[in-house]
């Protein structure tokens, strides 16, 4: 499990990341979200002890991350940040990796097979291409076999079939029962991966939810909302009555919106269903504002 | 931290920067001794008096110029290509790894300094046979100075290493220590040799005997080298430690 427990980091007067706090619990895949510069990337650093946090803490199964004894065993990460010596080979690559961790560099073959490397092992990281280096940073972090994986935008620069190939991964690490927190701006891409997303902005919390809640919303406008919405309370139905006058719906189909509408007699004038990426980005972007992100 | 200093060996010799800076350091000595060697032979010196011997293979020692460079690439390197986040991943613990470092820095620059001062010797001897000379391998000095030139490129390489710790930025780490050698020792030196003895490369040059005025006994030479490689060291470590990275 991994916590942020009131995190702030401060350059000067900016914070950065501003009392930030969530969990992400094992077993589940934890989509991190935010417009850029939002602070995912120095969240994840101080998780990371890479920067020293301005105030709280960030909590890896209890622990701060400088306190493990053997951090590639416990804690897989790729980020952005992360580099490659462009004269070094792909395999060499993971070799540093594994001597410095005190890892058996025997898997390293295994690794890169897994990750589609085997081929471009004993080439210069130099000529890799954006996606490649992904996938040699994905290997890294999968060395150790760790049972919390910490990746910031894992799926930049990778082809479509790799995009479903990590969404894949990620699915059968959270199912093992691994810690998976994942970052992203591929909204869509989340919804279909994530079993909780948490968005921030500016530094700050300001969304959290399960997917799965997400998913299938419909969205009905009516000539008499009063009427409907009393309707959909008779019925059982959770909702939500817009100030707009639309009447949002989570986890209903438009079919059964349709059958309650008529029931009470109201005239549907608009019937839309959301899907749950549709759903994460109508959150994302009222909780985050939208406009800096469009 | 003994997996730490294997790691860091393994990434030095998996970049191409140790053998071009061995060559770089072997040519620069080649070079620096038989001009040596040519220019002592047309003085009033004798080639085989002390004076001549320190006149020549001191030259050899110019080699740690370019083991303080390989040690400022080998720290600053790792920052410009932004392999320090996996490195410090890999060892949350830092000062580890800026230990791990000076020790590989220091064996790179022992194992310079050896190549540089048996090729020196190698061309000495050669070019002392062309002007009618036997370089005097029995004479005590000669082989004082090549272990001078050991010291000097090793503790040149540690300081590079603390240099670039301290100095993450690689152009800026390379153009400081250029300058400083480059420029205000040389100054310095020549304004105020009491003060420029006990600079760095001058230090250095005393460790190898070079015949300069006014300069620090050897031994002392070797001393004040120590303490600048420890000191930019504690302060690399200690910036390396608390700065983010």
């Amino acid at each position: 499990m991994i916590e942020f427990k009131g995190l702030t980091k401060r350059y000067g007067e900016h914070r950065a990341v501003d009392g930030l706090s969530f969990s992400a619990p094992a077993g589940q895949v934890t989509g991190f979200v935010g417009p850029n510069g939002a602070g995912k990337t120095t969240a994840f650093r101080c998780l990371l002890g890479l920067a020293q946090p301005t105030a709280g803490a960030a909590l890896i199964d209890g622990h701060r991350y400088r306190d493990l004894p053997r951090p590639r065993r416990q804690v897989g990460v790729m980020l952005e940040s992360t580099g490659f010596h462009p004269a070094r080979t792909g395999r060499n690559h993971l070799r540093v990796l594994a001597w410095a961790a005190g890892i058996d560099s025997a898997q390293i073959d295994d690794l890169l097979e897994l990750v589609g490397l085997r081929g471009a092992a004993d080439r210069r990281v130099g000529g890799y291409s954006l996606g490649m280096r992904q996938r040699l940073g994905l290997a890294g972090a999968l060395l150790g076999d760790p049972p919390t994986i910490v990746l910031d935008e894992p799926v930049n620069g990778l082809d479509p079939a790799g995009v479903s190939w990590v969404r894949r991964l990620l699915r059968a690490w959270a199912s093992e029962g691994r810690t998976v927190v994942v970052s992203s701006h591929l909204l869509t891409e989340l919804a279909q991966v994530a079993d909780r997303v948490v968005v921030i902005r500016a530094g700050r919390l300001v969304a959290e939810a399960e997917v799965g809640s997400l998913a299938d919303s419909v969205t009905v406008r009516v000539d008499r909302p009063d009427a409907m919405a009393a309707a959909l309370q008779a019925a059982g139905m959770t909702y939500e009555l817009r100030a707009d006058g639309a009447i949002w719906v989570p986890g209903r189909d438009p079919a059964e919106i349709g059958h309650i509408a008529a029931g009470a007699s109201v005239a549907v004038t608009e019937l839309a269903r959301s899907t749950a990426g549709d759903s994460l980005e109508a959150l994302f972007f009222t909780a985050t504002g939208g406009a800096d992100h469009a | 931290m003994r997996e730490l200093v294997a790691a860091e060996w393994l990434k030095l010799r998996t970049t191409r920067l140790p053998y071009g800076m061995v060559g770089a350091a072997i040519g620069l000595a080649v070079a620096a001794v038989a001009g040596g060697v040519l220019a002592t032979a047309r003085s009033d010196t004798a080639l085989t008096s002390t004076r001549g011997l320190d006149q020549v293979l001191s030259l050899a020692g110019t080699g740690a110029l370019v083991t303080l460079l390989t040690g400022i690439l080998v720290a600053a390197g790792e920052y410009r290509h932004g392999t320090a986040t996996d490195t410090f991943l890999t060892a949350p613990r830092r000062h580890r790894v800026v230990i791990a470092k000076l020790a590989v820095g220091a064996a790179l620059g022992l194992a310079t300094g050896l190549m540089t001062a048996t090729t020196g010797l190698g061309t000495a001897a050669a070019l002392f046979q062309m002007e009618g000379d036997t370089l005097p391998l029995g004479d005590g000095e000669v082989w004082l100075i090549l272990a001078g030139t050991l010291g000097y490129a090793t503790l040149f390489a540690v300081l590079g290493v603390a240099l670039g710790t301290l100095i993450r930025n690689q152009v800026l780490a390379v153009a400081v220590a250029l300058a400083w050698i480059g420029i205000v020792e040389h100054i310095l030196i020549s304004l105020a040799p009491a003060v420029g003895r006990w600079l760095p490369a001058m230090a250095g040059q005393a460790v190898v005997r070079a015949p300069i005025e006014e300069m620090l006994p050897p031994l002392g030479g070797l001393a004040v080298l120590t303490t600048y490689a420890v000191v930019v060291g504690a302060f690399g470590l200690r910036a390396a430690v608390s700065r983010d990275v």
